[in-house]
């Protein structure tokens, strides 16, 4: 899906920056401060899992469809975990409809790796006959609006989703696999959570709006998980970043992490 | 006073049946004045129209609007009026009749992203919207907070004859100029803009209901932030000619 | 069609407890989406689908557009995850067909000429399927674009029927679209008493057909009454029209 960039108006980028310059933004929040985040999960009975996210107004559904699989050749011992992202051409004005272009596909991407590498579903225990059968689980994301920070929103989402998801419990049946109809949790080992911040004028914000975005030079996306290990990490974006500066979101990934990995399971539990 | 007979409507619905002249967004169906928007009907004496609720800008050659500068090309600026049509503004207007693209740079007067105050001065069916600085108050404006409202909320804000727009400007001292597409650009002592802001918001939302003018009145002269009551500099209402 | 198990129980009752001419629950919400120029959100039995339009807006490619009128453009998506097994994102031919017979049921509806030289554009995106989702997104579509402000002639609602056991039924399951033996959508503007959908698959005797249609037509004016409902919500919550105000008009 192409997206072109929007021009904000000069006057707005003026207040913007000046308003950097005092430690605050145009929707009044501190610089390392995140909008509200509202976390809906259990809403596709259809899908396995599913979460509504809303992180200001970036709006999000993540869907999770588990089923059997075949591995991939080189790792036959490890069930499949494949992530999409999809922003809708709903979701903007600039957005068109289409195959991912190079941001969505890296926002599919990011997102992935941030549940793969932290490990937060133990894909070797997705193997019902290695080589042959595996759990093949699907997290799909569409996004509905757009207001900056898609990755952070999409990282909850997908989250949440896979934290209340079911699987189909399958068992060998001779050479065949079959569903025994009931249900099990998706092994979930821990809960990563990321936070994406925007270099403005050499200001670190966290959790950019559309229009922050639209005046950012550089964007750092930094994926933490339970045991306060950094697990995930992309730079975006034609600008740079000082050491410091991403040391500073370093810190930042790890505090708003907390917050918003129990907000994730409270959310959960209301399931 | 004529009576004014008043409804919610949303579009197919039949607003009244008779012999009656139908206004903007009315479409006679046989009897029936039947509604093409969602909105208040308001039925005068014998013409029934509708006011609409919600609906993007669309130009009306004289309209004093809001337009931020887009692109640039050879000879003129591409403004984005927040419509589907875009605005162009000729160089030829800015520069005179001996504009070259060879001698004057356009830049030089707006560059991307700059918000202008300008004037629908042609559109048809044919073609985009052509715009004109011509006039007072027109042009590159310099600074202030950018509002953005519903299109259909403009003659709320304005109000009869200018009244809510000046009452607003006098109590929180701002210069406020009111585009005709739903911008908005407020200008003044912070804390002034603020409320002004504030107000501007109120009457998007409440812009069907009664007492609304009453309502800001008492807002800004009583609880907000830093108001005051004296008159301040009078500002100029930018109405399409009220 | 063949049917292999009873989908209507000895009391009359379907698969889900309803009776021949019951409707599923349904929910509408008018406004749900802040960037488009007017959405909806609609919720009938198990379909969750969001609806979405923009415009009037630029049209693009330029060399497409109408002198005298807008073009009217509509994509019908499925989300991977709302049906039984995962769904490829890329559009599918059916989701092609059922795009193009969305925006012919809407077209009528709308005053294009009002609007020339633009392009609208009209998004319906099922969240979960099941059973008469494109009637379903017709009726979200429509309040879409009455929230957009377009003009319009009248709303658009659907509604479908189908037959099951020998019965004609008002408002297809996923369960009776698969295993009954037919199949109607249906969608009309309800104030001009005009039909701008209609499909049908299986096999009707012309008094089941005429049957049909009847019921369509009163069930889809029953969804219409949930169609204004929502809108005068969005728009006139907690007013009257005796509240409002004098000073509205220019």
């Amino acid at each position: 899906m192409p997206q072109k960039s929007y021009v904000v108006e000069a006057l707005r980028r003026a207040q913007l920056l000046e308003l950097l310059s005092r430690g605050t933004r145009l929707d009044g929040r501190s610089l390392n401060e995140i909008r509200k985040l509202e976390i809906q999960t259990g809403l596709i009975e259809k899908a396995n899992g599913s979460a509504m996210v809303s992180l200001g107004n970036t709006q999000v559904i993540a869907g999770v469809m588990i089923d059997k699989g075949t591995p991939f050749p080189d790792t036959p011992d490890k069930g499949l975990l494949i992530v999409g992202a999809e922003v809708l051409p709903m979701a903007a004005s600039y957005v068109e409809a289409g195959p991912p272009d190079e941001k969505a596909i890296e926002l599919a991407r990011v997102v992935d790796r941030g549940v793969r590498e932290s490990e937060m579903i133990d894909v070797s225990s997705l193997v019902i006959k290695e080589g042959k059968f595996v759990y093949a689980v699907f997290v799909d994301v569409n996004v509905l609006n757009v207001d900056g920070n898609l990755f952070d929103a999409t990282n909850y989402a997908v989250v949440s989703a896979l934290l209340t998801a079911w699987m189909p419990k399958f068992v060998l049946d001779g050479d065949a696999v079959k569903n025994t109809g009931e249900r099990m949790p998706v092994p979930v080992s821990k809960i990563p959570v990321s936070l994406t911040m925007a270099s403005i004028s050499n200001t670190l914000v966290a959790d950019p709006t559309s229009e922050e975005e639209a005046v950012m030079d550089a964007r750092i996306t930094l994926t933490t998980d339970d045991e306060g290990y950094i697990c995930a990490g992309q730079k975006g974006e034609p600008g740079s970043l000082t050491q410091e500066q991403i040391l500073t979101a370093a810190d930042w990934a790890l505090a708003r992490g907390k917050e918003v990995r129990a907000a994730i399971k409270e959310a959960a539990k209301r399931a | 006073m004529p009576e004014i007979v008043r409804k919610q409507v949303i579009p197919g619905d039949v607003i009244v049946s008779g012999d009656y002249r139908p206004g903007s967004f009315v479409e006679r169906r046989g009897n029936d004045l039947i509604a093409l928007r969602i909105g208040l009907a308001e039925i005068v004496r014998s013409d029934a129209k509708v006011i609409p609720l919600s609906g993007i800008y669309i130009p009306r050659v004289e309209d004093l609007i809001v337009g931020k500068v887009s692109n640039m090309t050879g000879y003129g600026w591409e403004v984005d009026i927040n419509s589907c049509f875009l605005g162009y503004l000729p160089a030829q207007f800015v520069f005179g009749r001996d504009f070259s693209p060879a001698t004057h740079d356009l830049s030089s007067r707006f560059k991307i992203g700059d918000l202008m105050l300008a004037k629908i001065e042609a559109f048809d069916r044919s073609r985009d919207p052509q715009l004109s600085i011509r006039g007072p108050g027109l042009g590159l404006v310099p600074g202030g907070e950018l509002v953005k409202i519903s299109p259909t909320k403009v003659p709320r804000l304005i109000g009869k004859k200018g009244y809510m727009i000046k009452m607003i400007g006098n109590l929180t001292h701002c210069d406020i100029k009111v585009g005709q597409n739903g911008l908005v650009i407020l200008d003044g002592p912070s804390e002034g803009v603020v409320n002004a802001v504030r107000a501007v918001h109120m009457i998007e939302s409440e812009a069907h209901l009664a007492d609304l003018t009453q309502k800001v009145e008492a807002f800004l002269s009583g609880g907000a932030v830093g108001s005051g009551s004296g008159s301040g500099e009078s500002q100029v209402p930018a109405t399409s000619g009220e | 069609m063949e049917e292999k198990r009873k989908l209507i129980d000895e009391n009359g009752l379907r698969t889900d407890g309803r009776k021949w001419d019951e409707l599923r629950p349904i929910k509408m919400e008018v406004g749900t989406l802040q960037n488009a120029d007017g959405s909806a959100y609609i919720e009938f039995g198990k379909n969750k689908i969001m609806a979405a339009v923009y415009g009037p807006k630029e049209m693009h490619p330029k060399h497409m557009l109408l002198a005298d009128r807008a073009v009217l453009k509509c994509r019908y998506h499925m989300a991977p995850f709302s049906v039984d097994q995962r769904k490829n994102p890329a559009p599918s031919r059916r989701e092609i067909e059922i795009s193009m017979v969305i925006r012919e049921a809407l077209q009528p509806a709308l005053i294009l000429e009002d609007y020339p030289r633009t392009a609208i554009q009209i998004y319906v995106e099922v969240l979960q399927s099941d059973g008469g989702s494109r009637v379903a997104g017709i009726t979200a579509a429509s309040l879409a674009l009455a929230d957009a402000g377009i003009n319009m002639r009248d709303l658009v609602v659907g509604c479908a029927v189908g037959k099951v056991d020998g019965k004609v039924v008002l408002d297809l399951n996923d369960t009776e679209d698969k295993e009954g033996s037919g199949d109607m959508p249906f969608a009309f503007l309800p104030n001009l008493n005009q039909i701008t959908l209609l499909q049908l698959d299986g096999l009707f005797t012309p008094d089941e057909f005429k049957q049909a249609l009847e019921m369509a037509n009163q069930g889809a004016r029953k969804v219409y009454q949930l169609q204004r409902e929502a809108l005068l919500k969005k728009y006139f919550a907690n007013t009257t029209p005796e509240t409002t105000s004098e000073e509205v008009g220019e």
